[in-house]
């Protein structure tokens, strides 16, 4: 009786999970950060209130926490975003793909830091130094961040205070289909958590481009 | 006798390379190009005319004409690049750091294609595949090109025709130092050359940088 009950607990709480993340199915913190983060879904307004710590998502490995379903081929994931309270400048939270929960997991994603500057970052192979571009910027606020898959191409585009959207460029990362997507938050202190709220959150699958050379 | 000839002669080339390409000393093709390149300079105007060939300078092998001198620290280097001939629209004009002439060596490079779509292409290891972030496009035109190296970060900018300078992003980069410093052309193609004219061509050594971190 009490294994059953310790079953239907746990089915409950699978079910609980994949419930209430909306678009996404899954929540949880990727390279065991010392402070566990969190997230919460509003189904009535669709928020996502995602809390991470980490002490960055770069370098040879990430800490964060991560909202995502699993995808294949072309799809468009557009969010906004708004940090609350105050944090460290290089706080991170946005659209990330990543091949696996590995902390070191070749990963693509468009960033923005706490002090607004837009990033797109990626991995291409597990365990390598984490790349980046870094885009300039005019300070906080709210973001609406968008990342297109094509192929190997992934195209970012940024919007700040409800302007409209502007393409800002386009990286390329290998992935393996299936992936992780979905929306990322980092603290970029071991020892702080931060909390981003995502609203409008769209994930869309596409169809195959055209071939495209480089 | 002959073989003081052989020193004069090895002594006057080599002097004559150097004092041929203003603010470079060298030039040459990396990747060995069916067709080959060229660079020639012009002291009186400042300009620089190459003229490359290649398959591409990407994935994990170049092929393209180079013309460098060697630095190490902080420095910025400036052009204005206009292509003087048609071809494929992913034929490059580029302001590249590169740690050897290796057709497979670490690079980093900020790259006009024909087509007018700016790049920050990089190589992080030896034959390593290439990074890119290909940036939006204003179409073809004559554009001054920027790169800053200052410590690990690499910044661009750019200015289309007479358009003002505007700084695309900047990057990450550990080739360290000496590292070669230059320009380079190449067409895309195995089966025909690239001639572009870089004027205004600026090389400048900076003092080192206050302490920055990601």
């Amino acid at each position: 009786m009490r294994e059953l009950s310790l079953i239907c607990l746990l089915a409950a709480s699978a079910f609980a999970q994949s419930g209430n993340l909306g678009a996404f199915t899954n929540s949880g913190d990727v390279g065991g950060p010392s402070k566990k983060g969190s997230t919460e879904f509003n189904a009535s307004n669709g928020h996502y209130r995602i809390t991470g710590s980490g002490a960055n998502i770069w370098a040879k490995q990430d800490q964060f926490q991560f909202v995502w379903r699993e995808m294949s081929g072309n799809f468009t994931v557009t969010a906004t975003m708004q940090f609350l309270g105050q944090g460290e400048d290089h706080r991170k939270a946005g659209i990330m793909l990543r091949q696996s929960l590995d902390t070191d997991s070749p990963y693509g994603d468009i960033v923005i830091h706490g002090n607004g500057m837009p990033g797109i970052q990626w991995r291409s192979t597990k365990g390598e130094d984490t790349n980046t571009f870094d885009l300039p910027f005019d300070g906080p606020g709210k973001y609406t961040v968008k990342l297109a898959r094509n192929g190997v191409g992934l195209t970012v585009s940024i919007a700040k205070d409800g302007a409209e959207l502007k393409q800002v460029g386009r990286t390329e990362v290998r992935f393996q289909n299936p992936i992780l997507v979905g929306l990322a938050v980092c603290s970029h202190k071991a020892d702080a958590s931060d909390t981003v709220v995502f609203s409008d959150v769209s994930v869309e699958q596409v169809a195959p481009p055209p071939a495209k050379k480089q | 006798m002959r073989e003081l000839w052989l020193v004069c002669l090895l002594a006057s080339s080599a002097f004559a390379q150097a004092g041929t390409f203003g603010a470079f000393t060298n030039s040459d093709d990396v990747g060995a190009p069916p067709i080959k390149g060229s660079a020639e300079f012009d002291a009186a105007t400042g300009q620089y005319k190459i003229t490359g060939s290649g398959s591409d300078i990407w994935a994990k092998a170049d092929q393209f004409h180079y013309v460098w001198r060697e630095m190490s620290g902080n420095f910025a280097v400036t052009a204005t690049a206009q292509f003087l001939t048609e071809g494929n629209e992913h034929r490059k004009a580029v302001i590249m750091l590169r740690k050897s002439l290796d057709t497979d060596s670490p690079f980093v490079h900020l790259v006009i294609h024909g087509n007018g779509m700016p790049g920050v292409q990089f190589r992080n290891t030896k034959g390593d595949n290439t990074n890119t972030v290909d940036l939006p496009i204003e179409g073809p035109g004559t554009f001054k090109m920027k790169l800053v190296r200052q410590g690990a970060t690499i910044t661009v900018s750019i200015a289309k025709d007479a358009g003002a300078w505007r700084e695309l992003g900047h990057t990450d980069n550990q080739l360290g130092s000496p590292v070669l410093v230059g320009l380079g052309v190449s067409s895309h193609t195995q089966t025909a050359t690239n001639t572009v004219l870089f004027s205004n061509v600026s090389v400048e050594q900076l003092a080192p940088p206050a302490g920055r971190k990601q």
